[in-house]
């Protein structure tokens, strides 16, 4: 064995860049695709246009999905940052009965399959007959993602020194005032890579979306997932693009903002 | 660790939080129980039907086969990303970990429709293929579409526990191995790989239950016969509004995660998966 170590240094780094490129791959070969003129995949396209882009802007409804889209992850993130963030706190900084059994009910939508969740909002909305109403997509949005935001606000809050909060309690600051003037200017990276990562997750949302939407509050992912199962039109190598470019956005923008220590919500 | 009952500003910051995840989670999940049994009457035919159906047993199968072979496939591609990753040192780490990561935040949509592009009848391989003067495959619509689909989702859920495990050996072990005259091959097999078979079967765990309740990738890359429980679900709720079938499948899928779930934690004691 000893004998075959000349080669073994090159090994790792060869599979691990061959795994970069699969990975990779599909979210950039759509880039080229989107700016072919002709109406045929071919790779790579033998002329250049915009046309898939002005397809996008001006053919059948894409742009009223995503203003939807957009509209609801807007709405869903800011909920749900407004009603973890609080009960994050609370659960990082302090024990009481029952808090396992109340984390693990929280953290769990990660766990359970989404499209066991789809199912019963499915029921559940339609037996309240709300079905079809923005409010129950983004009631699907917010509890898709207040786990993630539970997990990274957490882990912001270990890294913060109590005693900080300590001494504002002696001085006598009410509870909200410390979460307010001491915790959240010191979790602004966290805070802000919980939000955008809320609302990429709920833009990018599709199993609840397909089954708690319908023609009227369609979201841009359900459009996209029935696009590609029944037509596969080229101007979804547009809608790709856009959202591979949103993502890549997203990434940097919080890869910048934690200062590289840009973690997902899953793993350990 | 006394337990004390919360105060009362404690408990306004986490009522609305549970509030919500009551009304958009749990209640929800009750349904689907309430569903599969309770509807129009108290009854099991629900999952007596489910058990003699042949449909619902081919899905049951494929799905366990499905979710076993990504995992497998995920963890073999994924621990040298991890490998390679947790040899560089921390400021190089970082750049390498945003290329696991923005796969990780790209839409599913968006590589499932790479994927139809480049694995399609007429897609870029078989162009490739073609031109080499190959013969072409099918790789779509069938079982090596939801694999490679599937793999390149879940390869990322290898790599962040695998590299968490990875970053906690210590390296004297190793540099104790190296001065006795171990081989690296041999320092791998002997070192390095046992000490990460925890985060290997965290990982394996993770992937495998999280695939069990896939339906993207085998709706869009899949087989039309080679549906997994989750396009099951769906074809119950949406094709046949047979709710009641649709419902015990959920429960079914529901028990088979939360028992795996239960597994993992006996396996590495209390420690939370996430």
């Amino acid at each position: 064995m000893s004998g075959r170590s000349g080669w073994k240094p090159e090994l790792v780094p060869s599979l691990a860049w061959c795994v970069y490129l699969f990975l990779l791959l599909p979210s950039f070969i759509v880039i080229p695709l989107s700016f072919s003129d002709s109406t045929e995949y071919v790779f790579p396209p033998k002329t250049y246009s915009l046309r898939l882009y002005s397809d996008f802007l001006f053919t059948s409804n894409w742009v009223e999905v995503s203003l939807r889209s957009l509209q609801v992850a807007l709405i869903a993130a800011t909920i749900a940052m407004v009603i973890a963030v609080p009960g994050a706190y609370v659960l990082a900084r302090t024990e009481f009965p029952g808090k396992a059994l109340l984390k693990t009910i929280l953290l769990s939508p990660i766990l359970v399959p989404i499209v066991v969740i789809a199912l019963g909002l499915y029921l559940y909305f339609s037996l309240l007959r709300v079905s079809g109403t923005i409010g129950s997509v983004v009631l699907a949005h917010t509890v898709y993602v207040v786990p993630f935001v539970i997990i990274t606000i957490s882990a912001g809050i270990n890294q913060l020194d109590e005693n900080l909060e300590r001494v504002t309690t002696i001085m006598g600051a009410s509870r909200f005032r410390i979460l307010w003037s001491v915790v959240l200017p010191q979790l602004k990276p966290s805070l802000i890579s919980a939000a955008l990562f809320a609302f990429l997750m709920s833009f990018d949302e599709v199993v609840l979306s397909w089954f708690v939407t319908t023609a009227s509050t369609m979201t841009l992912p359900v459009k996209m997932y029935s696009s590609i199962q029944w037509e596969s039109s080229p101007v979804l190598a547009a809608v790709s693009t856009i959202l591979t470019v949103l993502s890549v956005f997203v990434c940097l923008l919080v890869a910048w903002v934690t200062g590289g220590k840009a973690r997902s919500g899953s793993g350990n | 660790m006394s337990e004390r009952s919360l105060d009362r500003s404690y408990a306004a910051f986490l009522t609305p939080v549970c509030l919500v995840m009551a009304a958009g989670f749990v209640v929800p999940l009750l349904f689907i129980f309430h569903q599969s049994a309770f509807v129009p009457t108290v009854s099991l035919d629900g999952f007596a039907s489910l058990a003699d159906s042949a449909l619902f047993f081919k899905v049951f199968v494929n799905t366990f086969e499905i979710s076993f072979s990504t995992s497998i496939v995920s963890i073999l591609l994924g621990y040298p990303v991890a490998l390679h990753v947790s040899r560089m040192p921390p400021r190089r780490r970082s750049y390498y970990l945003i290329l696991v990561l923005l796969p990780f935040w790209t839409s599913i949509l968006v590589k499932s429709y790479a994927f139809v592009i480049v694995l399609g009848d007429s897609g870029i391989l078989n162009s490739v293929l073609e031109f080499l003067g190959l013969p072409q495959g099918e790789f779509i619509f069938n079982r090596i579409g939801v694999l490679v689909g599937m793999t390149n989702f879940f390869i990322p859920f290898v790599v962040f526990p695998v590299l968490a495990n990875l970053l906690t050996h210590d390296q004297n072990l190793v540099r104790a191995a190296q001065i006795m005259g171990a081989s690296r091959m041999r320092i791998f097999w002997q070192i390095t790989l046992p000490l990460s078979l925890p985060g290997i079967l965290a990982s394996f765990v993770l992937t495998f239950v999280l695939s069990l309740g896939f339906f993207v990738t085998p709706a869009l890359l899949g087989g039309r016969h080679d549906m997994m429980l989750a396009n099951l679900i769906d074809f119950y709720t949406r094709e046949t509004l047979d709710w009641q079938a649709a419902a015990a499948i959920a429960v079914v899928l529901l028990a088979t995660t939360a028992l795996l779930l239960a597994m993992l934690r006996r396996v590495r004691g209390a420690q939370a998966l996430i």
